[in-house]
């Protein structure tokens, strides 16, 4: 256990080594980070305008939802994409035997061997966010609220990171599967609405096929106290089921691998 | 103590003819063929051995590496290296292995190489104080010094294969899969390495499995070589040993300076003539005949007189030859 926390030190020490290798690209990406802040507010602003609730949503409700989609979003473009990218260029050139030939879980490795270290700003805007929707509602969570909150906002980040790793798995098959994440990737995007926006069958795929829901739309529900405890349960157990999934496919995966060529 | 019997590894390859007509057949019907990369290979290497791997391109050489070191399950056939089973993965054993690909590259691109020693040391868990002493080390016998802060995008082909090669050992594995390990070196970084490798081998009493394409890199360090050929084995055995019985024939060079040189023909009588290049001359001579040749040399004042064994690529060309003929076999031909 010990070694795998080291790992991750590392790992996170030498990320922001390289993101810093080039200085000019790491002031660009701070600037980058502002901008796209506003312009993932930008759509509730003009929803809100003239509407009272839209699906039962409140303006600064929706707000909620937003940052936690601008923090699972964080932690996605932070860490999983990057580390993402890494692994199938490590599989296209070889590079991923070297992985294979180390004493520790090779997931644990490429999950997260690359960091994107400015995309904190992300996540401080999305608490910043968060906080301004509250001031606006004109009352504070509750604590009990504020802890089930967190907890599912870590069941979002493992759905999402499930679904990613389920890529990786599928990228030892076909090597080049960054158009499929581009697809996740726009798909991720619904995740900034709350699903009672959809009706019918889009909000049943975007709950139980591909959970934007447990994402976002869930955790925020129970940061405002709105959420009951057979959703809150179904949403914790969904995400395990999912990080399970991923992990028995991802093994499956490793099984079969063939090794780029000489 | 590594060990493999009857090894055997197959791939299944998509198979299709060129063209854009069957490129569209192909995503509806597809043709598979089985390749045999490896097919019943069997070989036993103590402890402390250095052993060349050889083979011509496509043989199976790196495929029964990958085997060894656990990244390919075999087929059908056991392998065990060090006590384990090299496909189960088990830290035991991947803490005492190392493989290092010529080709592939493990160092952080755009960071210095002490970067990925210090991730290197996170994923084998080494203590502090080993790590430094073996960095020291290393860094002595490779003469890492200069380079280990400067980014690897900078660093020079030779000098990021010296990097790759401390980052392999870091951990002082005790088995050693080298695959082509000098390929693009020049000549004196070709040594620096061998030496290197040999050093290494003696003083950890590592055991080394080597596959290179620089016949100079086998004969300099590995006393037994392994041959295998379209994924059989043709050759397990001393290297010295393998010449003789390929080719027993001594190789004799030397220099005319003095006096009207020798006709083609007069040289025809001494033995066969390989090369004659200016005033050098390298004959082609039998065991039996040898004494009298040297004999007749010194009389004619030759100069830089030297015998040897065939070169190592001469003498696998002929058998991969026959190995080739044998496979396909009378009657295939018809």
């Amino acid at each position: 256990m010990m070694r795998y926390l080291r790992l991750a030190l590392v790992q996170l020490r030498i990320s922001a080594a390289a993101g810093m290798a080039y200085r000019g690209d790491f002031l660009l990406e701070g600037l980058m980070a502002l901008a796209w802040m506003a312009m993932t507010l930008l759509p509730l602003f003009v929803l809100y305008q003239g509407r009272e609730s839209v699906a039962g949503w409140d303006a600064p409700s929706a707000m909620i939802v937003i940052g936690y989609f601008m923090a699972v979003r964080a932690v996605l473009e932070g860490v999983v994409s990057p580390s993402f990218v890494d692994l199938v260029e490590r599989i296209r050139s070889g590079a991923f035997d070297y992985v294979l030939l180390k004493p520790v879980d090779a997931q644990a490795i490429v999950s997260a061997s690359r960091f994107e270290p400015w995309k904190i700003f992300d996540l401080l805007g999305a608490l910043v966010l968060v906080v301004y929707a509250f001031v606006k509602k004109g009352h504070a969570p509750e604590i009990q609220h504020v802890g089930l909150g967190l907890v599912l906002f870590v069941a979002g980040v493992l759905a999402m990171y499930s679904l990613w790793i389920l890529c990786a798995a599928a990228s030892f098959w076909v090597v080049r599967l960054d158009n499929l994440t581009y697809l996740l990737g726009a798909i991720f995007d619904v995740a900034r609405w709350p699903v009672h926006v959809f009706r019918g069958l889009w909000r049943f795929v975007f709950t139980f096929v591909i959970p934007v829901a447990v994402m976002t739309t869930f955790p925020a529900m129970a940061l405002l106290g709105r959420l009951d405890a057979q959703t809150a349960l179904g949403t914790i157990g969904g995400a395990l089921g999912l990080l399970l999934v991923s992990r028995l496919v991802w093994r499956f995966a490793i099984r079969n691998y063939t090794s780029a060529s000489s | 103590m590594i060990r493999a019997r009857e090894l055997t590894k197959h791939f299944q390859v998509h198979k299709r003819p060129p063209g854009f007509v069957s490129a569209m057949k192909s995503l509806f019907h597809r043709t598979y063929e089985t390749v045999k990369a490896v097919d019943g290979v069997s070989f036993t290497i103590e402890r402390g051995e250095r052993v060349g791997f050889l083979g011509p391109n496509g043989a199976g050489k790196t495929t029964t590496l990958k085997v060894l070191s656990g990244l390919l399950h075999p087929t059908s056939g056991e392998v065990e290296v060090e006590g384990h089973v090299p496909f189960k993965r088990e830290t035991e054993l991947l803490e005492r292995i190392t493989l290092v690909m010529g080709q592939k590259s493990q160092l952080i691109w755009d960071l210095p190489p002490s970067e990925t020693y210090a991730m290197n040391r996170a994923v084998f868990d080494v203590p502090k104080a080993a790590f430094e002493k073996t960095l020291a080390e290393l860094t002595e016998l490779l003469e890492l010094a200069p380079l280990l802060d400067k980014p690897t995008r900078q660093l020079s082909l030779g000098e990021r294969m010296k990097c790759e090669l401390a980052a392999a050992l870091l951990h002082r594995p005790t088995t050693l899969f080298l695959d082509e390990p000098t390929i693009g070196l020049d000549v004196a970084m070709q040594v620096a390495i061998r030496d290197f490798v040999r050093s290494y081998n003696q003083r950890h009493e590592a055991t080394v499995l080597l596959t290179s394409h620089y016949m100079d890199d086998v004969v300099a360090l590995c006393p037994r070589i392994i041959v295998i050929d379209r994924g059989v084995l043709i050759h397990d055995g001393d290297l010295r040993q393998l010449i003789k019985a390929m080719d027993p024939d001594k190789r004799v060079s030397f220099t005319i300076t003095t006096g009207t040189p020798p006709t083609d023909e007069e040289l025809g009588k001494l033995g066969t003539l390989v090369t004659r290049e200016a005033q050098r001359i390298t004959l082609k001579v039998t065991e039996a005949q040898l004494p009298g040749v040297i004999g007749h040399l010194l009389n004619l004042k030759a100069a830089d007189l030297a015998i040897e064994d065939p070169p190592l690529e001469d003498v696998l060309r002929v058998m991969f030859g026959q190995s080739k003929a044998k496979a396909n076999g009378p009657g295939t031909g018809a």
